[in-house]
């Protein structure tokens, strides 16, 4: 197993090329309310390429979160950088929104709109011309299996109905880097397994994913490396293959290794 | 890489017509937040707004007889619609634009857009204003019915213009709060529209000018001809510049309000326990 301290850690099990991800020692530390500093995330480097998902572990508290929310641009980093698809999140925060899609836990699809308004509202916030739009959403609808609800009002959607909704919603701008926080924590196990396959379609496009989670056995054989954080830090990292012990018959197993150690 | 291509291309569109793809996405979340408007509970208060300010016309005339006299009925109505059903609506459709997205953990989603948030304050502004001045509007209707009064054309008039200037300059003012205390935004506009609007506002000084209050109450004054009649302490409380100059500095307010509020909006970040 590689730590952050190990000198081999940026090179371990990654492909070549310019990544499609990059963070850069990130930092983020909130002031709480009785004046001490939470260090939500403090020193955290890793690299994600073009045609490759890598899951994002660690328990709750982790600073995982955290981390995705400066990469989506909806948090300040308090030092460090990151870019994505070339374009840094601090210099130019509204090239990063153009170029990522961000999927989370909970969906926050507008109950009101069906799936087909609800894709079309949010490609217009991206100036998408209303034809491309039209032509995109209805690709999606088809693609996203989402055909025979596409006009239902999303309230009377199931929870995983509403997450592919909001996977449509994430894709609707064609974006080249994908970050879900948690995708299948409110679905079933069917629903997660279909959200899941999708993913690996959407990998297989070309698309770098990022995809943090709670449910390791779930993603054990679906990513291509493994980023593990424990108290804002990257505890280990690497491929399946790098990260287990010869002991060892799971991801699960390295993690706990990982966050005791 | 078609993905990579695509991106880029709609990238370069929203680069290139920025005002454009702007507008576009303001007007998608206007029309959103009229719909999530409709409710039946939100008509019912609606109409309670409605009917109030005529209910109060009506009470009026019963003590004083109708028809009620022109200036009289006139200040009734200005004070109950312009400004009482005006303020209230806004606060209920302005104030919550931030705290009802981080509520239904919509925010994010729409933040991470690259017009999201500026098109969320703008969008909602022009939701807020098309109905207050819509409630505003229909609660006008039956006051100056009831009312009775004379020159009854001369009184909408004047007060539709107020409506839409009281609309468009307090939705603006409770924009701020909305995106500096989303949590609080409502108790923060009460205290703002108390303190600003109605006690600075008031004030015969400099600061009165940054006020929509001095602008409603110059115009009112001047649609109604009553200048001249004024004992000399009230003209203090009014500005004497043309109506022109006075709808000319609730835009100018207006811009510069929103602009701020957009700013801050732009910047403001929420951690993740806020932002659900």
């Amino acid at each position: 197993m590689v730590t952050d301290q190990d000198p081999r850690a940026a090179d371990v099990g990654q492909p070549q090329g310019l990544p499609a991800i990059d963070v850069v020692d990130l930092v983020k530390h909130y002031q709480a309310r009785d004046g001490s500093v939470v260090r939500a995330v403090d020193g955290v480097s890793f690299n994600v390429h073009r045609g490759e998902t890598v899951g994002l572990l660690g328990a709750n508290g982790a600073g995982k979160t955290t981390l995705l929310r400066m990469l989506v641009t909806l948090l300040k980093p308090t030092s460090g950088t990151a870019s994505v698809d070339g374009v840094d999140i601090r210099e130019d925060p509204l090239g990063v929104r153009r170029r990522i899609g961000y999927v989370s836990a909970t969906t926050g699809v507008p109950d009101r709109l069906t799936p087909r308004e609800t894709l079309i509202s949010y490609g217009r916030l991206h100036g998408i011309p209303t034809a491309e739009l039209e032509a995109s959403v209805e690709r999606l609808v088809g693609a996203l299996g989402m055909t025979s609800y596409a006009d239902r009002p999303s309230g009377r959607l199931s929870s995983g109905q509403r997450q592919r909704v909001s996977l449509g919603r994430a894709l609707v701008h064609e974006p080249p880097v994908l970050v879900f926080d948690e995708p299948t924590a409110a679905v079933d196990l069917l629903g997660s397994r279909e959200l899941l396959d999708l993913l690996a379609q959407l990998r297989s496009e070309g698309r770098a994913i990022l995809l943090s989670t709670h449910r390791l056995h779930e993603i054990e054989r679906r990513c291509d490396r493994f980023v593990i954080m424990h108290a804002g830090r990257i505890v280990a990292r690497g491929t399946r293959e790098e990260l287990l012990e010869p002991s060892e018959d799971s991801i699960e197993d390295a993690f706990y290794r990982a966050v005791a150690s | 890489m078609a993905a990579v291509d695509a991106a880029d291309a709609r990238g370069r569109h929203a680069e290139d017509q920025p005002v454009v793809s702007l507008l576009t996405s303001a007007v998608t979340i206007a029309e959103f937040q009229l719909r999530r408007m409709l409710t039946r509970s939100r008509l019912a208060v609606a109409a309670i707004g409605i009917l109030f300010p005529a209910a109060v016309v009506a009470a009026v005339g019963r003590t004083a007889g109708f028809p009620i006299e022109r200036d009289l009925a006139a200040l009734l109505i200005y004070a109950l619609v312009p400004e009482a059903v005006c303020v209230l609506a806004l606060l209920v459709t302005m104030c919550p634009v931030v705290a009802d997205e981080l509520e239904r953990g919509t925010w994010i989603h729409v933040a991470v857009r690259p017009n999201g948030r500026r098109a969320m304050i703008l969008g909602t502004f022009a939701a807020a204003v098309i109905w207050t001045v819509s409630v505003g509007t229909l609660a006008l209707i039956p006051a100056v019915l009831v009312s009775g009064t004379e020159e009854p054309m001369r009184v909408f008039s004047v007060m539709l213009g107020l409506i839409v200037l009281s609309a468009a300059g307090r939705g603006a003012l409770f924009a701020l709060p909305a995106v500096i205390v989303p949590k609080r935004a409502m108790v923060a506009s009460v205290g703002l529209a108390l303190v600003v609007e109605y006690l600075a506002g008031l004030l015969p000084a400099v600061i009165n000018q940054a006020t929509v209050s001095l602008r409603l109450r110059s115009l009112l004054v001047e649609g109604m001809g009553w200048r001249r009649r004024l004992p000399a302490e009230v003209q203090l409380l009014i500005d004497t510049q043309p109506p022109s100059v006075q709808v000319l500095a609730v835009l100018v307010l207006v811009t510069l309000l929103l602009g701020l509020a957009v700013v801050i909006a732009e910047r403001r970040q929420f951690p993740p326990s806020e932002e659900i």
